[in-house]
């Protein structure tokens, strides 16, 4: 259990020192996109963390999840785009309250027990 | 270890998405300089309208100008004919009279002042006058053109006219009506009875061509026009 976690925040270092050293610039008209992944991409470690603490962590599960809700929100904040309704809130919205919730739970587990 | 995937994606977004938002100056800055550009653009955008209309303004006034210019060159050219007659700077012809003053013929004394019997200035002042009220358009006396300068004064045994010695026989050409000129000096008690009571020989002959020079050398070192303001 304790060995993904801290793989996890090894892969999180890794992955800061890669996207640091890309040359990559993502243009600002797509930096709505690349939030939304950034969002997704979170909700879904903190998901696998949880988890993986309770010990339920399935390979499978977490990455249709992690790839199904990176896709699904930026197909929302597409549309969003094309309509003029700023509909990837719903994602975020979603996204953030999922966030909390699984951080409380994983709070509840390595504090209260 | 699929954990640790996503999170190496998870970090490689963050660090880009950072990069990305780092420099918000860079794109506000960026931002504020196509609305500055902009504005630029519609202020440089109506400058050049006005530019234009200015344009056709000018070349409108250009247009009539141009028009009007033959006919102020006609215009021009007339009136300049016109003031060199008035000056008498050109040479002029037409019919008038030709007066022939002469010294009184008879042999004077070698003692008496020989200028007692001789033509003197004011008879030729008073002639030329004299022809002037009849409607003399153009005089001149042994050559020499009267002009607004001219002068007829007597220096020593000659007489000045135009500051060039005239001797006698005098002879006063002047265009105007012949008729009118001849009579005005003829009328009974008029000048020329006078001058031949004097004892100067006065012949006064009508002329259908009488051709008078222009002025040679007008010229004018103080006077010059003054504007219309009143500023020399």
């Amino acid at each position: 259990m304790w060995t993904s976690i801290w793989l996890a925040i090894l892969g999180l270092i890794v992955g800061i020192g890669i996207g640091l050293n890309m040359p990559l610039f993502v243009p600002p008209v797509y930096s709505k996109y690349l939030g939304i992944a950034t969002l997704a991409a979170l909700d879904s470690v903190f998901g696998g963390i949880r988890a993986a603490i309770s010990e339920r962590f399935d390979n499978v599960v977490f990455l249709s999840g992690f790839i199904g809700n990176a896709l699904v929100a930026a197909v929302l904040v597409y549309i969003g785009d094309r309509l003029g309704v700023e509909i990837y809130i719903a994602a975020i919205v979603a996204f953030g309250v999922r966030l909390f919730h699984n951080l409380a739970a994983i709070r509840r587990r390595l504090v209260g027990k | 270890m699929s954990l640790t995937m996503v999170t190496v994606v998870l970090g490689v977004l963050l660090a880009v998405q950072l990069r990305s938002t780092e420099p918000p100056e860079d794109t506000t800055m960026s931002i504020d300089r196509a609305q500055v550009l902009t504005q630029e653009l519609q202020v440089l955008a109506k400058e050049q309208n006005s530019l234009k209309a200015e344009i056709e303004d000018l070349e409108q006034a250009i247009a009539s100008a141009t028009q009007g210019n033959e006919q102020a060159k006609k215009a021009l050219q007339s009136e300049i004919a016109k003031n060199k007659i008035i000056a008498g700077i050109t040479p002029v012809v037409g019919p008038g009279v030709i007066v022939t003053l002469s010294d009184f013929p008879r042999q004077e004394p070698p003692e008496s002042n020989p200028q007692l019997f001789a033509v003197r200035d004011v008879d030729i002042l008073r002639v030329v006058n004299d022809l002037r009220s009849a409607g003399a358009e153009a005089i001149a006396v042994n050559g020499q053109r009267l002009i607004s300068t001219s002068e007829i004064r007597a220096a020593g045994a000659f007489i000045n006219v135009n500051l060039t010695p005239v001797a006698s026989p005098y002879v006063i050409k002047a265009i105007g009506d012949p008729e009118e000129l001849k009579n005005l000096l003829e009328m009974s008690g008029g000048l020329a009875e006078t001058l031949r009571s004097w004892g100067i020989g006065v012949e006064i002959e009508m002329a259908d061509r009488v051709e008078i020079p222009g002025y040679q050398g007008a010229r004018f070192e103080y006077a010059r026009p003054m504007a219309k303001d009143g500023r020399g």
